[in-house]
């Protein structure tokens, strides 16, 4: 007897069609005795659209599910055989704690949160005195997860010691890093965890006006998390000692900066989102002048976690000087692509290989952190995963990207990448990072084609670190990280590009022509049909000049005829 | 207040809580350079210029803002301080669209300040503008004549209408009119006395510059009077010898500057005795020796410098020279050649062994010969010299462009069998001179004295300067040249160590690159053609020495300077990134890429904002907003696009003129006055 | 403004009531800036300032149908700059252009959230996932199709 039908629809879910998938769903099912009922994401993004049918005894999952007489036979008759599988290389080494009810519970219903024992932590820390509260939080080991890795019980207790008329707290929830989703996700799947965090914060700070600075780009997040906002007015979860706490979302508006504190705080009062020198740190003088605490949307989703298991417990899972778990979003290229939650202290290589099913021999490096990160290559994937760890490496834990690269990708490119996102988001206030990494970038642009010299590679090596002492906030002080990554690890591909002119993964358009073997083709002409821009002639031969290296030809040609070379290595 | 205690590069200091770096630095007597803190205004934080560096931590961080702590330990003057704001300083540089200086004043080797006397001269006040221009060039009369104008190739009015500013023209002018009303504040005369040996441009530009500096000199010279190259390198029509007397009879008239004629070094004087008997010696003794054409018969040759020196002592004038070929395509060459016309009714031939377009002399210089009916050949090359019943033969061999040498040029290659034999009664070698350096002065690879290059020192108390240097030059290098001299020597006397200014000059590039859109222009360009000078008539040129040409008419000179486009920044004498780019060693070119360009705003009557000059330092917007409580200036867009801008892009209100707080605190001429300083 | 009543006056609503002003008519028009500085009694030139910091403010009209590109990490390495390049070609504008007919503009963004669905674009607000140029042109067309209606 199935009990209910669950589609994920978290963004992921939607984009990969779940909104046809469920309407098609609740327009040919007619058992009123089915619910159909939509959920977050389980982090298995890879697998989207996905099903899960609940019947009394079991629940199963369907990956990819289409809208399609087909698929709805197998779910109405629960079918085992087409059921999605869980790798064990993945379920053991997972560990869901924080995401523990992502993706399995409908995320704007208060009651089955509280029916998971939602809320529970929040009603034994009204019973605690602020400092034991505070206690627990220290004693656990949480660190700050958007980045810094800042103990939050320390910032916690910096914010209870002050006397003020008004206390803030402010959950970030910008995600900037671009090939991060892990706080998405959470607003997404179980935005009540997330506020339930945020309300033990305000007991133990003594905090009253509560917000959310949410990224622009996620309008469904905002949507379910303003939902449970009215939800738990509406409960009156927020009411302590007869006083309301205000729980309000704002909106960002485009600017990675505003995930940094004090930029954060500019936007919210409703300016330009510089961000200022420290100190007075937030929890000093914050939004409009008052003491201002600012977690991330993670941090904050494990405080429950830490209050109900006792920070003792919480501790046991870990590493030295990293805790608990941490969500990671994993992209790139490997198989399965998703968020994971592993426990700190699991290596690299776990997550890429085992967790992401990446292919041994075919992963050059990992990105962590995106573009304040940086690259760690394949041959250090035996390190665990911890803020030290990481940073010896010359990468940070970050907020959780993690970019698995392919052998076949250009890490020059890569590090060009990042360093024109930091380049485009730099508020441009002060000297090093307006300036430096517009300078590092055009550098890293004459190095991509082939116009790069020796004198540019010093430049960069001496520029980067500059900036990073000089510059005003973690945006600038991160910025020329993944360049000097790139540079640590893969120097050979830089001079390959700067001695050689050659790209060696192929992949930089300047340095790279087409070529057509006419022994292997087949003159199929799909090459000639799909070229935009009609650089292949009649007789086969791909005019280089004209070409813009789209790369179309090479995709759509069903003998893989034609290929990257070095330039003017083949056609002259 | 609580006392905290610290230390300031290795000082142990106390002061009050709450301070900035900044505040108990300076109060400590250590400076540390900032462009965007300002006492009355809230910090930025934005330059980063004024970084130390918390030794505990080995953080730099922003003295400005940040407080002082108890035991802090703060390093603000270290090599690795004084490298991290030079890099923060040439980031900027980078970025900046600007011109510290005008074209004009970069490109003469004197530095003149031309802007300032064409606007002096604009306004018709031709003292001033002959001051302006004795501040840099003591010879004005004899330079508004013969200079080759480097500032009119890379003027900038060109990008207008194609033509320079005829700058030189009124400097003639500024020159004749107040020559002899006009005399310089004379310090009094101290004791310390100097020896110049040779009396052309450099040695008197050396004279000069020491004694607006108190300091006597006395000149010596070989010749029977004084002037060198002015008197007997350069012919009579381009520099009338009249003109230079009235030239140098003020040097006399200033008193301290004593010239010696007939006396040679190494005969009449002596080197060593020199030396001892003043406090020191300059040697500007010239390049005067003429290069042989290295051929069979080359002693049947004149040497270009040669004949004109003769004639020069025989006042220029001299016997029929017959039919005459110069080899060479230099303006010595010019100058034989010219000066041969005016002797003789028979041909007058060039013979140069490169092309028209490759020739060394002044574009000017070759169009005033074949004025003058000098016939040139080109790719021509003698090999050969020889006498024949009292006529000269000369062997010459036709040459072709062959591969680009080292200096870029490509290289003339002889063609087999294409030599072949011309006439003449007389050939002038004039293809370079060398410079006869007196036993016992170092000299260089060229043979020219070795002065360092810094400082003009030889040894000891020994400087040099000019043509004898640098091999043979202009006047106005050798003029350039001498006034630094000056200053080496001056510095030299006090005992202490000369050490040219570093300048720094932040440029929008050569006027060839540029287009109108690309200029600021502080005003309207007058529409007029360049006012040219007027010649005598083409009789005159070819059977006298008589000058070639007149002097403007104070009209066309008036006229001439509104042309002038004004292109240095307003804000040159008084610009903190441009003082701080000097103190740190920046330069504008050390990093390179795209400038900042956004259109400038000259609506406002009295007002100008150029952003491509702002550094971002927010003072105009918080200056306006806090101390003026107006907010007409706020900060659009971010990244490297960040400027200032006012509402919906309108000019400033008119008002703003009665206020002008945001253009005192704008450390650089991003927002500044229209009206030029001097 | 009248949709700008019920916003309290308090300056920490400014972007919000920019973000209200454009989601109702897709840009901010210098008038609607004179209307935003008045209702919050601040100077016009400040608003001008705060907008345009942020880049999901536009100053002129979009197109009907509203591309963004997602240049993320994970659409990038996947291939994002090949998809900005197909819809050049076939609209023949650039990053922030609209196209003539008003039908369509253009803009890259950094990670729309769906990481593993890379490459991506969004066409007001809808996700397109796992892209190549014929899945590609194939929607636009779609999207022509349905033109102005
Ligand atoms: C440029 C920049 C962008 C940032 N973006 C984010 C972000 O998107 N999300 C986030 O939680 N923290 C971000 N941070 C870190 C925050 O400034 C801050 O450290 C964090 O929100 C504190 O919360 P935590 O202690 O819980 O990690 C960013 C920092 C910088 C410098
Ligand atoms: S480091 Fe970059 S983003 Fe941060 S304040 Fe400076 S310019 Fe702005
Ligand atoms: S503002 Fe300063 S640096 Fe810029 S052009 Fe003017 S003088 Fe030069
Ligand atoms: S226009 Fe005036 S300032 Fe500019 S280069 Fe010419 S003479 Fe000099
Ligand atoms: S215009 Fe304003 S921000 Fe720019 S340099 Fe001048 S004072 Fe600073
Ligand atoms: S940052 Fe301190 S003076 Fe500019
Ligand atoms: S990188 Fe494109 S959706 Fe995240």
């Amino acid at each position: 007897m199935i009990k209910r039908i669950k589609v994920g629809m978290a963004s992921c879910g939607i984009a990969a069609g779940a909104s046809e998938v469920k309407k098609f769903l609740q327009q040919n099912i007619d058992d009123e005795n089915i619910e159909i009922i939509e959920v977050g994401c389980i982090g298995h993004c890879y697998a989207e659209p996905l099903v899960e049918v609940e019947t009394e005894k079991t629940s199963i999952f369907f990956d990819q599910v289409e809208p399609t007489e087909e698929y709805l036979e197998k779910i109405l008759s629960v079918d085992k055989n087409s059921a999605m599988t869980f790798r064990d290389e993945r379920v053991s080494r997972e560990k869901l704690k924080v995401t523990r009810l992502a993706g399995r519970i409908d995320p704007v219903s208060f009651d089955e949160y509280i029916e998971h024992g939602g809320y529970q932590s929040l009603e034994k820390a009204r019973k605690m005195q602020p400092e034991e509260i505070i206690k627990e939080v220290k004693t656990s080991g949480l660190r700050g997860r958007g980045g810094g890795g800042f103990p939050t019980g320390l910032k916690w207790s910096f914010l209870a010691a002050k006397e003020a008329e008004k206390k803030i707290l402010i959950c970030n929830a910008d995600e900037g890093d671009p090939g991060a989703f892990m706080d998405r996700s959470m607003m997404e799947s179980v935005p009540h965890q997330v506020l339930e965090g945020m309300l033990i914060a305000a007991l133990a700070t003594g905090a009253t006006e509560l917000f959310i600075y949410a990224r622009a780009e996620y309008p469904l997040a905002v949507k379910n998390i303003n939902k449970a906002i009215d939800q738990i007015y509406e409960h009156k979860v927020n009411v302590f000692d007869d006083r309301v706490i205000d729980i309000t979302v704002k909106e960002g508006a485009g600017a990675f900066v505003c995930g940094e504190e004090t930029a954060m705080i500019h936007s919210l009062e409703g300016n330009r989102g510089n961000p200022r020198f420290r100190p007075p740190y937030p929890t000093d003088e914050g939004y409009k002048g008052y003491p201002t605490l600012i977690n991330n949307v993670e941090s904050f989703s494990n405080v429950p976690i830490v209050i109900k298991e006792g920070g003792k417990k919480y501790a046991e899972l870990g590493t030295e000087n990293s805790k608990g778990t941490k969500l990671f979003a994993l992209a790139g290229d490997l198989k399965y692509a998703g968020l994971v939650e592993v426990p700190m202290g699991l290596t690299i290589g776990e997550v890429v290989y085992d967790i992401g099913g990446a292919q041994r021999g075919e992963v050059k490096a990992v990105q962590i952190g995106g573009p304040s990160g940086g690259c760690i290559p394949a041959e250090h994937f035996d390190v665990p995963i911890d803020y030290d760890s990481l940073e010896s490496l010359g990468a940070i834990m970050g907020s959780g990207g993690l970019i698995v690269i392919g052998s076949n990708r250009c890490m020059v490119e890569t590090a060009r990448y990042f360093l024109e996102f930091t380049t485009k988001e730099s508020c441009g206030k002060c000297t090093f990072c307006r300036i430096g990494t517009k300078r590092m970038l055009e550098t890293l642009e004459k190095i991509t084609k082939g116009e790069g010299s020796m004198d540019d590679i010093e430049f960069l090596e001496d520029l980067g670190p500059k900036v990073i002492e000089a510059s005003l906030c973690g945006l600038g002080q991160t910025a020329p990280n993944p360049v000097l990554s790139t540079l640590r690890y893969f120097k050979d591909e830089y001079l390959a590009h700067v001695k050689d002119k050659h790209c060696p993964a192929l992949q930089c358009n300047d340095l790279v022509d087409i070529f057509l073997d006419q022994e292997t083709c087949i003159e199929c002409r799909q090459c000639i049909k799909n070229c935009p821009v009609d650089a292949i002639s009649d007789d086969f031969v791909v005019d280089n000049d004209i070409c813009t290296r789209c790369n179309t030809c090479v995709e759509v040609c069903p003998v893989d005829a034609i290929s990257r070379v070095k330039r003017g290595e083949k056609n002259g | 207040m609580a006392k905290v205690n610290l230390r300031i590069d290795e000082k142990e200091i106390t002061a009050e809580e709450g301070q900035t770096i900044l505040e108990v630095a300076e109060d400590n007597g250590i400076s540390i350079p900032t462009l965007c803190y300002h006492e009355q205004l809230s910090t930025s934080t934005s330059c980063f210029l004024c970084m130390v560096k918390d030794k505990k931590t080995g953080n730099y961080i922003p003295s400005c803002s940040s407080k002082i702590t108890d035991g802090m330990d703060i390093e603000a003057t270290s090599d690795d301080i004084f490298e991290m704001r030079k890099t923060a300083l040439n980031l900027l540089l980078s970025e900046h669209s600007g011109d510290c200086e005008a074209p004009c004043t970069m490109a003469c080797p004197a530095g003149i300040q031309i802007e300032d006397y064409l606007r002096a001269a604009r306004k018709g006040d031709f003292l001033e503008a002959l001051k302006i221009i004795k501040e840099r060039l003591p010879l004005p009369m004899s330079i508004g004549r013969v200079c080759p104008r480097f500032c009119e190739e890379d003027c900038r009015r060109n990008v207008i209408d194609d033509q320079a500013v005829n700058i030189n023209d009124v400097k003639r002018f500024a020159a004749d009119l107040h020559y002899e009303d006009y005399l310089e504040d004379l310090p009094k005369l101290g004791n310390k006395k100097i020896a110049i040996v040779g009396a052309g441009p450099a040695g008197y530009t050396v004279a000069y510059y020491l004694r607006l500096k108190g300091i006597k000199s006395d000149l010596f010279d070989m010749m029977p009077k004084p002037g060198g190259m002015l008197r007997y390198g350069i012919p009579e029509y381009r520099l009338p010898k009249d003109v230079l007397d009235t030239e140098l009879a003020h040097f006399e008239k200033m008193g301290g500057i004593d010239v010696y004629c007939n006396q040679k070094l190494g005969e009449d004087v002596k080197l060593d005795q020199l030396k001892e008997d003043y406090d020191a010696v300059v040697l500007t003794i010239g390049s005067w020796c003429s290069r042989s054409m290295r051929t069979e018969g080359e002693e049947l040759a004149v040497g270009g410098i040669d004949y004109l020196e003769e004639l020069g002592r025989q006042g220029w004038s001299g016997d029929d020279p017959g039919e005459t070929i110069i080899v060479g395509g230099g303006n010595t060459a010019m100058d034989c050649a010219r000066s041969t016309v005016r002797l003789t009714k028979q041909d007058v031939y060039v013979y140069y062994r490169r092309t028209e377009k490759q020739m060394p002399a002044d574009q000017i210089e070759l169009i005033e010969a074949q004025e003058e009916a000098v016939k040139f050949k080109f790719l021509t090359q003698p090999i050969k010299l020889r006498k024949e019943n009292g006529r000269l033969i000369l062997t010459c061999i036709k040459m072709e462009l062959g591969e680009k040498d080292a200096s870029g040029r490509r290289k003339p290659i002889p063609i087999e069998g294409s030599e072949f034999e011309v006439e003449a009664d007389t050939v002038i070698a004039a293809i370079g001179q060398s410079t006869d350096a007196p036993e016992g002065v170092l000299t260089n690879r060229w043979g020219d004295v070795d002065a360092q290059d810094d400082n003009y020192l030889v040894e000891g108390n020994l400087f040099s300067a000019g043509d004898c240097v640098t091999g043979p030059a202009t006047v106005v290098e050798a003029i350039g040249a001498g006034r630094e001299t000056a200053n080496s020597v001056a510095a030299f006397l006090k005992g202490k160590e000369y050490k040219r200014d570093y300048n720094i000059n932040v440029s929008r590039g050569h006027w060839q690159s540029l287009s109108k859109d690309d200029l600021v222009l502080i005003k309207e360009p007058v529409e007029r053609k360049r006012a040219e000078l007027e010649y005598i008539s083409d009789k005159q040129r070819t059977n006298s020495f008589k000058e070639t040409n007149k002097t403007l008419t104070e009209e066309e000179v008036k006229k001439e300077a509104e042309r002038c486009i004004e292109c240095s920044c307003s804000y040159k004498e008084d610009c903190k990134l441009k003082d701080y780019s000097e103190e740190y060693k920046a330069h504008p070119e050390a990093m390179v890429g795209e400038k900042i360009r956004f259109d400038y705003d000259m609506r406002h009557p009295e007002i100008i904002r150029d952003p491509g000059k702002c550094i971002k330092c927010e003072a105009c917007i918080k200056v306006c907003k806090e101390v003026v409580n107006k907010y007409l200036l706020e900060f659009k867009e971010r990244g490297y696009y960040t400027r200032v801008g006012t509402e919906l892009e309108k000019p400033l209100p008119v008002d703003c003129k009665d206020c002008g707080e945001c253009i005192e605190v704008c450390p650089v001429g991003a927002l500044d006055w229209k009206e030029k300083k001097r | 403004m009248q949709l700008l009543e019920p916003l309290e006056k308090d300056r920490s609503n400014l972007i919000k009531a920019i973000q209200m002003v454009q989601a109702e008519k897709g840009f901010i028009s210098t008038q609607a800036i004179k209307e935003i500085s008045d209702h919050f009694g601040i100077p016009v030139v400040e608003v001008e300032g705060v907008l345009s910091f942020y880049a999901q403010f536009k100053r002129s009209k979009p197109g009907k149908y509203k591309i963004a590109v997602c240049d993320g990490t994970a659409c990038h390495i996947k291939g994002s700059s090949r998809v900005k390049n197909w819809l050049v070609e076939e609209l023949k504008i650039d990053d922030g252009e609209t196209t003539e007919d008003g039908l369509f503009s253009m803009e890259t963004v950094a990670c729309l959230g769906c990481c593993s669905l890379a490459p991506v674009v969004s066409i007001n607000g809808k996700v397109y996932g796992n892209l190549n140029r014929k899945k590609l042109l194939k929607i636009i067309k779609d999207y022509k199709n349905r033109g102005d209606n």
